[in-house]
């Protein structure tokens, strides 16, 4: 009988990458989609009104992270043996505006997820998306698993919250539950309201003559970024380990929003200079000055080898949004997934 | 005009000993809490100061209440005592303890930022931040580690204090408490469950005391200093955090030992272990270094494990007394 697992937040870029991988690895894939009154779940259109079989092992529910007894009944009903908890309110610089609500669904969610699964006394492992924003202003100029922590931000004081109820049932009850520090990981799914993705349609744009520029916050932030799908992959691995713990996901390496901009602009053959403006108004309260990962952990206990470094991310993304307007893409990234995955289990950007 | 302060949780022990000393100062003081009648509120009619609060009816659970309450009490000062404050039952009711020990506070936050953002705020952090203790003394700036879901939520509200101060420049203070305990403390808590068996045991109104990890070491203080301390934190020029503690431990034994010896008895006569009261994730040696404030806030604890004890075992003797002579005062005990 295939495995069934549940996902919140599978509407989202790490969702929709994880309920593909899982398909194609025999599951049947359970997720929860909130109501609203616009259909958000494009993302999983392609397995939706796919040809092949996948999508008769894809579940849909309408529920949320702030409804206890919905969680109940879909976890009672489900009956999953993996819960991946990637629902979140997951903008930082949004969560100074909307703080309470934050809290409730990326914190106060943990606890109701976990608190139903003691309800329903499931057998289920459990995985939590903590974030490298968990680091905030850096106690240690590279994070490992055992870095304190020093959240700047409401978003990561809640993930913070969610992280330590994670670990507390995990020691209370022995429930096989790992938190994934996960550092910034993008792709084509990510948002446009995420600084990189930003930046990758905003070219595609411009390229396309629908604008003339962009307008960035601070530029100057540091970030360690890789590839999506490549993380969604460590979550699976997480769960198959032989013992839960927590685990530092990242590429190792940093670079600045600024060199993100530059690569980009270069990589379409435009001069950033001439098409990025500056307003303070996209900056947050608080940053995060600089983030980078020691995944050592992760690659020693779970064979971690990242192939998308920051140029072939940059690539990659800025092809599949030139693609989206109808452009024809420069063409390495597409390339280089070509290469680099000659099994990939992803569809469409 | 005399300064006003607004304080939620005002009818817990920590509420009634702050009301007590803010009113000796000359304050206004608004008093939050959910239910505030005056048997819920025993606490302050045992200080005599009940009916000196104004209360605000309120939920820390509702945004658009303490928003009210923040603007019709326009406080100089804001102290967030409400919280579930019972880190065992936090495994039992998880949910509800991080409503309102956690989310509570971004509530009064938010409430703050929008209807007095010039107001100081204290918020009451915990040892509970620090988990399992190794014996050493914790400051300010070691690493927090909590260990079950009242901690965690205590921990979110202690970094969004500082999140606050931060952002937005507010005047928020942590004070990270350790123990710290009265005759006013609760009858669930193990310093005034003893005391109060203590008590009945010695009038001859009960013969046994069940107990769950009596080897737990603890930095017990006294608490009405423990608000002199949260006060002063308001007063200084620039906000910061501060550890409130005795730095010295003593075990539950010990407490169990003195309190019984206070009474005049043998305490290995009446105890016994019980492990179902022992918390799925127990602490262990913990004490608090306190230098930060003696130097900036000139505190020292005055009061020391063998003085509260005996405070405490004398104050429920009394209570006892009284009740069997017939009295009937503000109590939280009702003898079945």
């Amino acid at each position: 009988m295939a495995k069934k697992a549940f996902i919140t937040g599978i509407t989202g870029q790490d969702g929709s990458y994880l309920a593909e991988l899982l398909l194609v690895n025999g599951y049947e894939v359970h997720g929860i989609v909130r109501r609203a009154s616009t259909f958000h779940t494009t993302r999983l259109d392609h397995i939706k009104f796919g040809s092949d079989s996948k999508k008769e092992r894809l579940f849909l529910y309408y529920g949320d992270m702030t409804d206890s007894s919905n969680l109940n009944r879909v976890l009672e009903r489900v009956q999953p043996e993996e819960i991946y908890n990637l629902a979140a309110q997951s903008h930082v610089q949004i969560s100074f505006e909307v703080p309470e609500y934050s809290a409730e669904v990326d914190g106060i969610g943990v606890l109701r997820l976990l608190d139903a699964i003691r309800e329903t006394k499931l057998k289920t492992k459990f995985y939590q998306a903590s974030s490298s924003e968990l680091f905030g202003k850096v106690a240690e100029k590279i994070q490992s698993e055992s870095t304190p922590f020093y959240p700047r931000s409401p978003y990561a004081a809640a993930k913070l919250f969610g992280y330590w109820i994670v670990v507390n049932y995990r020691e209370a009850y022995n429930l096989f539950a790992c938190n994934g520090i996960l550092f910034n990981h993008e792709s084509p799914r990510r948002g446009e309201n995420f600084v990189t993705r930003k930046v990758t349609s905003g070219i595609a744009q411009i390229l396309a003559g629908k604008t003339d520029h962009i307008t960035m916050g601070n530029m100057d932030a540091q970030r360690d970024w890789g590839f999506a799908p490549e993380y969604v992959e460590i979550m699976w691995k997480m769960l198959q380990a032989p013992a839960p713990t927590d685990y530092v996901v990242g590429t190792g390496r940093k670079h600045s929003v600024k060199e993100f901009i530059e690569s980009a602009f270069a990589y379409a053959g435009l001069d950033w200079r001439k098409h990025v403006k500056q307003d303070a108004r996209f900056m947050r309260p608080t940053e995060v000055d600089e983030l980078q990962a020691d995944p050592s952990k992760a690659v020693r206990e779970l064979g971690w080898s990242p192939k998308v470094g920051f140029e072939e991310l940059v690539m990659i993304m800025v092809d599949a949004d030139m693609r989206t307007l109808g452009l024809k893409p420069v063409g390495k990234g597409d390339k280089f997934i070509k290469e680099a995955f000659p099994s990939r289990w992803w569809g469409i950007d | 005009m005399s300064k006003r302060a607004l304080i939620t949780g005002v009818c817990g022990q920590d509420g009634a000993y702050l009301s007590q000393l803010l009113f000796e100062k000359g304050y206004e003081v608004f008093g939050l809490d959910m239910n505030t009648d005056s048997q819920a509120c025993w606490r302050l009619n045992y200080l005599d100061v009940y009916s000196k609060v104004k209360f605000i009816q309120a939920d820390m659970a509702d945004g658009k209440a303490l928003l009210e309450a923040v603007a019709s009490s326009s406080p100089a000062e804001i102290y967030n005592l409400a919280a579930h404050s019972s880190p065992g039952s936090s495994f039992r009711l998880p949910v509800e303890c991080g409503e309102i020990t956690g989310l509570g506070f971004v509530r009064l936050l938010e409430a703050a930022r929008e209807a007095a953002p010039q107001a100081r705020i204290f918020q009451a952090s915990t040892r509970d931040l620090f988990g399992a203790g190794d014996g050493s003394a914790y400051n300010e700036g070691q690493p927090f580690n909590p260990a079950n879901p009242y901690a965690a939520a205590k921990l979110y509200a202690h970094w969004m204090a500082r999140i606050y101060r931060e952002s937005y420049g507010m005047f928020i203070c942590n004070g990270i408490m350790f123990n710290h305990e009265s005759p006013l403390r609760g009858i669930e808590f193990v310093t005034r469950k003893i005391t109060d068996a203590v008590a009945r045991i010695s009038l001859g109104k009960e013969s046994r005391l069940a107990l769950g990890n009596i080897s737990a070491k603890v930095d017990w203080g006294y608490a009405p200093e423990y608000m002199q301390a949260a006060w002063r934190m308001l007063q200084q020029d620039a906000p910061d955090d501060y550890v409130v503690a005795t730095g010295q431990v003593h075990s539950v034994e010990e407490f169990a030992r003195r309190a019984f010896q206070v009474a005049g008895l043998k305490w290995s006569e009446y105890v016994e272990s019980d492990p179902a009261l022992m918390r799925p994730t127990d602490i262990v040696v913990q004490k608090g270094d306190y230098s930060r404030a003696r130097a900036r806030l000139d505190w020292e604890p005055r009061v020391k494990f063998d003085r509260l004890v005996e405070i405490m075992v004398k104050e429920d003797l009394k209570r006892w007394k009284r009740h069997l002579n017939g009295e009937r005062f503000p109590w939280d005990v009702s003898e079945t």
